[in-house]
């Protein structure tokens, strides 16, 4: 059985035919072959699926591709604006916020949703946000610096 | 300078064996594994699972053309079980069907029946018992017999830790295909393409030449994609090459746990000896390795724990030995530090109960005997370029160890239920693969006809910054701009028989390699500019800011023209170098040599906070002094002494690999097992840097900074067992040395009696 999904993709509305089971992750991946959404565990822990839906910080292996439905979902690749890297990415960048990247792409979005509703978060409030997304190469603290680049920089602008 | 990687990992472009668009009619493959740990096949029926819609068909060790057979040092591994299993999550049958949900749907209809047989999961009760994965060993120095008897304090006990699953972020994985002339193509997420390759050519029973390997980079390996890569990328090569089909197997995460090795769990046995001034005079371990059931890199792992089980001390009457035992675990495998951290917690542990007793700190005992240039190791090699006492010397003039003790003591008066300890950890590690023949390395570099450049090396990025490193040394050697240079994915066929990018030795070969397929290159430029402008040949040559410039010429030459003039007189701009470790030598008989080429050393002071209500603690901060020779790129190096620490820290306080008495993983999820998240690494690192300069067998004297920072981690557990002593002064008794040293067990010696 096949049910038909419309939603929103890094600005871009798709309507396509999915199995029902289909997680939301899946679908970036396999059917929009967006795959900087990546997937690290099965257990809703690692974060590294994490994409914005509607805004808002999502792990996208929790979720069904049929939830999301009317829904709008911005990912990894949605985050760069004619060709501008964001201000987050360039943190992770700048900063050396990151190793073998697996991490990379959750991290950003998770810090994406704290800058949005917290344009100015304070170190504890950083990692306060994070605490749902694993890295297993950096000890975390250029992560939190890359987050704080972006956030003096949005600031600043 | 920025990893060269950063653009595509923050833009989510970087592409990993699972983000390969697949080709139309690739088939997936999901692995039929033992549920139980120890037993004989009695009855195996997959009839029905291969009847099932989309399945195509089931894979058993009857289908291998080649060999079932994927030991790498030793052969002791079938990559599918024939008759027996061995551990639990031992790889069975190959369930290969159009869509993943079909494979993972007929895997709940094969029907097995396993008479079950006895379990070992403890590595004493395997010595006990006769089994052993390989021979045992042992290395001596000096007489400890006689050191024991002129030994003012001696003492003895045992110090075990725990395994540590890798949870490099990106499971194991591999996609395959055919080619044509009947060879195959493999994308594995592997640290070892050449071991890869070789294992694929002889389970496939073809030539290596006929399998290529390509690796575009890893999401972490950590050594568990050494050896542990090559099955995966075994069965995708198998299932395509019988059926001529594109075929892809990434595990779950929880396939990955069950059915891959981990760090060797080790027990050990200790016995140390001081004479009045509290020198170290002699020491004696046994160490018994858990090598689960199959040798993989065991063997290497155990000789690692023999090189470092003195880790920076000095000590004239040593005796260590090892034994490899054969229990029903997953194969263990490398991990940073590769045995070595195991040894080193051992002497620690030694060093922590003689001060206990003797009611002296730990750091008075460490510091005593510290290794000086000219103390001969164990193993025959004679210190030199030693920075034991320099880091451990620097530390205490950055962060004075007395003044911080007060504070400790201070606060621990002044605070019923919170309390903090402190402990100081030198390292001292050897940089080479201690089998010598594996030290050596290729590199190839094509100079393109718009003065571009490409570079093939051995190296495989796995988020150590090797391919950075590689395009400094080749931008740096050119005197070109980076975004002139490309690294290509290490693929066999370019370079060849490579040895894995391990033992923090990666960037040296490569680096030298790639060093010296440069000079080939900039000698026949060279050549050519003296004849060409009628230079004394000799004349000194610059390649500097995409120029060229000649000792005895006013104006430089650009690059591109150079380039252009050099195919215009045919010659070659390309060149493939090598490199071999010079000096290293080791003697397996005599357990005698010179496996190092340089030592890496470093010292950490640890500090935490215990709640002694909850058996909670915080880490405050770590203070690194650590020796990196000249570092080529800081940032990159920086990035793994917070990482190895962390890495290292989590080993001996969180990370908890249990298994259940008949072998069955518990902590089989990442909701079980629990690596340190952003609020469980110390809230302060602060890592200096110990430039020295003496040292050309690293590439531009840039040390090997992949795995010593782990062994920091180490301090954790004692700066923990200091705060729990704090409150209960009893704790010793209750608190064996057996890490990791998780809430539970901290809790459990607060309240000890
Ligand atoms: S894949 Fe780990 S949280 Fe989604
Ligand atoms: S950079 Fe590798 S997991 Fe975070």
């Amino acid at each position: 059985m096949q049910v038909e999904v419309s939603l929103t993709v890094n600005g871009k509305l798709y309507k396509q035919n999915v199995e029902p089971r289909m997680l939301l992750v899946q679908f970036l991946r396999d059917e929009l072959r967006l795959t900087g959404t990546h997937i690290g565990c099965d257990t809703s822990s690692c974060g590294a699926c994490t994409v914005l839906l509607d805004g808002k910080a999502l792990k996208s292996c929790t979720m069904l591709a049929v939830q999301a439905n009317g829904k709008s979902v911005k990912t990894i690749e949605g985050m760069a604006e004619n060709g501008a890297l964001h201000p987050l990415q360039e943190g992770f960048h700048q900063e050396h916020g990151l190793q073998c990247g697996f991490c990379t792409p959750g991290m950003i979005m998770t810090a994406a949703d704290l800058l949005s509703h917290n344009p100015s978060p304070n170190e504890h409030e950083i990692r306060e946000a994070l605490e749902g997304n694993f890295c297993r190469c950096t000890g975390y603290h250029n992560i939190v610096k890359s987050v704080q680049y972006a956030a003096n920089k949005m600031q600043a602008s | 300078m920025a990893n060269i990687d950063a653009f595509g990992h923050v833009t989510g472009t970087s592409i990993y064996v699972d983000d390969i668009p697949v080709m139309q009619g690739t088939l997936f493959i999901k692995v039929f594994d033992a549920p139980v740990a120890h037993g004989v096949i009695e009855a195996l029926d997959y009839s029905e699972a291969e009847e099932m819609e989309g399945v195509v068909k089931v894979f058993s060790y009857k289908d291998i053309p080649g060999e079932n057979q994927i030991g790498g040092i030793i052969a002791d591994e079938p990559l599918l079980a024939e008759k027996e299993v061995h551990f639990w999550g031992q790889p069975i049958l190959l369930v290969v069907a159009e869509n993943e949900i079909a494979a993972e749907e007929a895997l709940h209809k094969i029907h097995i029946s396993i008479k079950e047989l006895p379990v070992i999961t403890d590595p004493k009760e395997a010595f006990l018992k006769g089994k052993f994965l390989h021979n045992s060993r042992t290395f001596e120095s000096g007489n400890t017999e006689n050191a024991f008897r002129e030994a003012r304090y001696i003492f003895e006990g045992s110090a075990d830790s725990g395994g540590q699953e890798h949870l490099y972020l990106e499971t194991q994985g591999a996609y395959a295909y055919p080619m044509e002339h009947g060879s195959i193509k493999i994308h594995s997420s592997t640290q070892g393409p050449t071991q890869v390759q070789r294992t694929v050519a002889k389970v496939l029973g073809i030539g290596m030449n006929k399998v290529e390997v390509d690796v575009a980079r890893l999401g972490g390996g950590f050594g568990g994609k050494e050896d542990q890569a090559s099955p995966w990328a075994a069965m995708t090569a198998l299932v395509s090459w019988v059926l001529k089909k594109p075929a892809k197997c990434v595990l779950h995460r929880m396939e990955d746990m069950r059915m891959t090795g981990k760090r060797h769990p080790y027990r050990s046995d200790y016995k140390i000896g001081l004479d009045k001034d509290f020198n170290i005079i002699a020491y004696e371990a046994t160490f018994f390795q858990n090598g689960g059931a199959a040798a993989d890199l065991s063997p290497a792992v155990m000789e690692r724990t023999l090189f470092h089980a003195t880790n920076s001390y000095q000590i004239p009457h040593v005796k260590v030995q090892a034994h490899g035992c054969k229990t029903n675990l997953p194969p263990n495998t490398a991990f940073r530090g590769f045995g070595g951290p195991q040894g080193m917690f051992v002497i620690e542990s030694a060093i922590d109960h003689a001060a206990q007793k003797l009611k002296v700190s730990r750091e008075s005992i460490q510091a005593r005997n510290l290794m000086e240039n000219g103390y001969q190791f164990p193993y025959g090699q004679i210190v030199e370029g030693c920075e034991a006492r320099t880091c451990w010397e620097e530390l205490n003039a950055k962060y004075p160890i007395e003044g911080i003790r007060k504070d400790i003591l201070t606060f621990n008066e002044n605070h019923a239920f919170l309390k903090k300890g402190m402990a100081l950890m030198p390292v001292c590690f050897g940089i080479s693969f201690t089998n010598t023949m594996m030290n050596h390395s290729r590199a190839l570099v094509h100079v393109y006809s718009d003065g571009t450049v490409g570079v093939s090396t051995g190296a495989v990025e796995m988020g150590q910054g090797v391919n950075t490193k590689m395009l400094q040394i080749a931008a740096q050697e050119f005197g070109l701009d980076a975004s002139q240079i490309k690294l290509e994915t290490t693929n066999t066929t370019r370079v060849a028989n490579t040895s894995p990018s391990a033992a923090s030795a990666t960037s040296d070969l490569n680096g030298k390699a790639l060093l010296d397929a440069c000079s080939q290159i900039k000698a026949r430029l060279k050549n050519m500019l003296w004849v060409k402008n009628d230079l004394e040949a000799g004349a000194e040559v610059r390649f500097e800011g995409g120029k060229v410039w000649m000792e005895g010429m006013e104006e430089p030459a650009i690059w591109i023209d150079v380039v252009l003039d050099a195919l215009a007189r045919r010659i070659n701009l390309s060149a493939k170098g090598h490199y071999a470790t010079p000096k290293i030598h080791f003697d397996k008989i005599k357990e005698k040599g010179h496996p190092f080429a340089y030592h890496v050393y470093g010292t950490a002071l640890t500090t935490v906070t215990v709640d002694c209500i909850r058996g909670t603690y915080e880490l405050e901060a770590v203070h690194i002094v650590h020796d990196f020779g000249t570092s080529m790129n800081r940032l990159v190096d920086l990035g793994q002494i917070e990482g190895g620490l962390v890495q290292g820290i989590g080993w001996m306080t969180m990370e908890e690999v249990a298994y259940n008495n008949k072998g069955r993983l518990l902590s089989n999820a990442l909701s079980t097992y629990k690596i340190p998240d952003i609020y469980s690494v110390p809230k302060e690192i602060n890592t200096h840097f110990l430039p020295t300069d003496n040292n050309n067998m690293a590439i531009y004297k840039s040390k090997a900074v992949g795995e010593p920072p782990l062994m920091y981690g180490i301090g954790a557990f004692f700066a923990i067992a200091e705060a729990i002593r704090a409150f209960n002064p009893d704790a010793p008794l209750h608190l064996p040395y057996c890490a990791p040293m998780t809430p539970e067990k901290v809790l459990m010696a607060l309240y000890g009696e």
